[in-house]
């Protein structure tokens, strides 16, 4: 007898051992089996909350490739939006007598890349963005640039790997904008004060507008698509002897925080440019 | 007292480092250091044996948890727990053992520590990752997983212990 107790006294080390070994592989043999077990459920209740809080913050890490991945997956997207499209109805005689319907071809009119912005200035008579892209990713004069919430204005220059675009805030700006609510067209400037507000002209004195309306690229140029929000209207005023109103557009880009800019690129504008290269007005 | 307090703290650091940073490295997409590893190195080796399984049950444990594999890195903690004093022995070679021997490069000299630390994580990865596959399918890769495992585990634990623990603490 105390034999035995002298060998369990000296083995009590490896008693230990054996029986959490044990109990090791009954919590692993149990992890095996599909239905859920009990342990392994107490243990998450314990590290859950740590892990979920600790994953918030390790996430932040990623937030700029995962950003970079939405740019792209947003770009895809409006490359698909209709406005990107050139729409046409085939209505040539022959296929009129062949079928009833009216076919529409739609073949792309407009592709998209994305830049960042490295520097940018609002204080300006004459603001200019430099964007991070340039000839070398294909980047060309007079493409049109949008900021996520509406456009920014064009690309003026081009090096190998920077673009300076001048934006709505610049006094050489003239956009043709539509209004869509009285479907009317007007040219957008700027005055040289306030880079969060533009001008809208040429808009006749008897229409109704509201505030809040609209203004749209209207797409009569061959630089932005149709129908891309560059404002909304802000204040409408009348001066004596005046034939046209003055519109107050506010802009729907914040041209003191850009960072991601889309630029466009109109694929038919030397087709449509030397078109209109015969009509020699300038 | 004072030991046993330097313990506790050593191992709650190993445990802050190895939950919150060390299980989120996925090197090459599956290399994980244990780096835990070092508080069970560094555990005197003159208390009670029971009361070394008990800690590397609870160590495990404790990291088991939170990489969501129960038991596993217990059972292999404590098959660490039961070779470190062998390895020990055989590093020691013809010299008696120490019963209070610190295995830092305060007391041993590199060669030494490098057996000791490779030694002990291989036995810990090899255990770790075999139990945790649980097969023999791709036996390559878990070969090549235990192995990398080993050395990123070896190279962090051994700077750490340069780092932190070449001055003699023995009071």
């Amino acid at each position: 007898m105390n034999n035995l107790i002298e060998f369990f006294k000296n083995n009590f080390h490896h008693l230990v051992a054996a029986v959490l070994l044990i109990i090791c592989f009954v919590m692993i043999g149990h992890s095996m089996s599909y239905n859920r077990y009990k342990i392994a459920r107490i243990c998450q209740s314990i590290t859950m909350p740590v892990e979920k809080s600790w994953g918030k913050l390790l996430r932040q890490f990623n937030l700029s490739k995962e950003n970079e991945q939405l740019v792209q997956q947003n770009m895809d997207l409006l490359r698909e939006r209709d406005n990107m499209y050139l729409i046409k109805e085939d209505t040539t005689l022959t296929q009129m007598s062949e079928t009833d319907s009216v076919h529409t071809t739609r073949t792309r009119m407009y592709d998209y890349t994305y830049a960042h912005v490295t520097f940018s200035t609002t204080d300006k008579p004459f603001n200019y963005i430099i964007i991070d892209k340039g000839s070398k990713d294909g980047i060309e004069r007079d493409m049109a640039v949008l900021s996520p919430s509406g456009v920014v204005g064009v690309v003026n220059d081009v090096s190998k790997n920077f673009s300076s675009i001048i934006p709505i805030p610049h006094l050489d700006t003239r956009i043709s904008a539509v209004i869509p609510s009285i479907s009317q067209v007007g040219t957008l400037v700027w005055d040289g004060n306030d880079p969060g507000v533009a001008f809208l002209k040429d808009v006749p004195q008897h229409l109704e507008i509201n505030i809040g309306d609209s203004v749209l690229t209207s797409g009569y140029s061959t630089i932005y698509p149709k129908g891309v929000l560059i404002g909304t209207v802000k204040e409408v005023s009348t001066k004596q002897n005046a034939t046209f109103l003055t519109i107050r557009v506010k802009l729907a880009s914040d041209f003191k925080n850009l960072d991601m800019v889309y630029v466009v690129k109109n694929l038919y504008r030397s087709e449509i440019d030397s078109l209109k290269a015969n009509f020699k007005n300038e | 007292m004072n030991n046993i307090l330097s313990n506790i703290i050593r191992c709650t650091i190993a445990l802050l480092l190895q939950i919150f940073i060390c299980n989120y490295i996925h090197l090459f997409g599956y290399l994980t250091p244990a780096i835990y590893l070092f508080a069970l190195f560094l555990l005197p080796l003159d208390i009670p044996k029971s009361a070394q399984y008990l800690i590397a049950f609870v160590l495990g444990f404790i990291v088991d948890m939170f990489m969501h594999t129960l038991g596993v890195n217990a059972a292999a903690c404590i098959i660490l727990m039961f070779a470190r004093p062998y390895i020990i022995h055989l590093l020691n070679g013809r010299k008696t053992t120490e019963s209070n021997d610190i295995p830092t490069p305060a007391y041993k000299d590199f060669r030494w520590l490098l057996g000791f630390v490779f030694i002990l994580s291989f036995v810990h990865q090899a255990t770790f990752v075999m139990l945790e596959t649980f097969s023999f399918h791709h036996f390559g890769r878990t070969l090549v997983v235990i192995l990398g495992n080993t050395v990123l585990t070896t190279a962090i634990i051994l700077s750490i212990e340069y780092l932190f623990y070449s001055q003699s603490q023995r009071a």
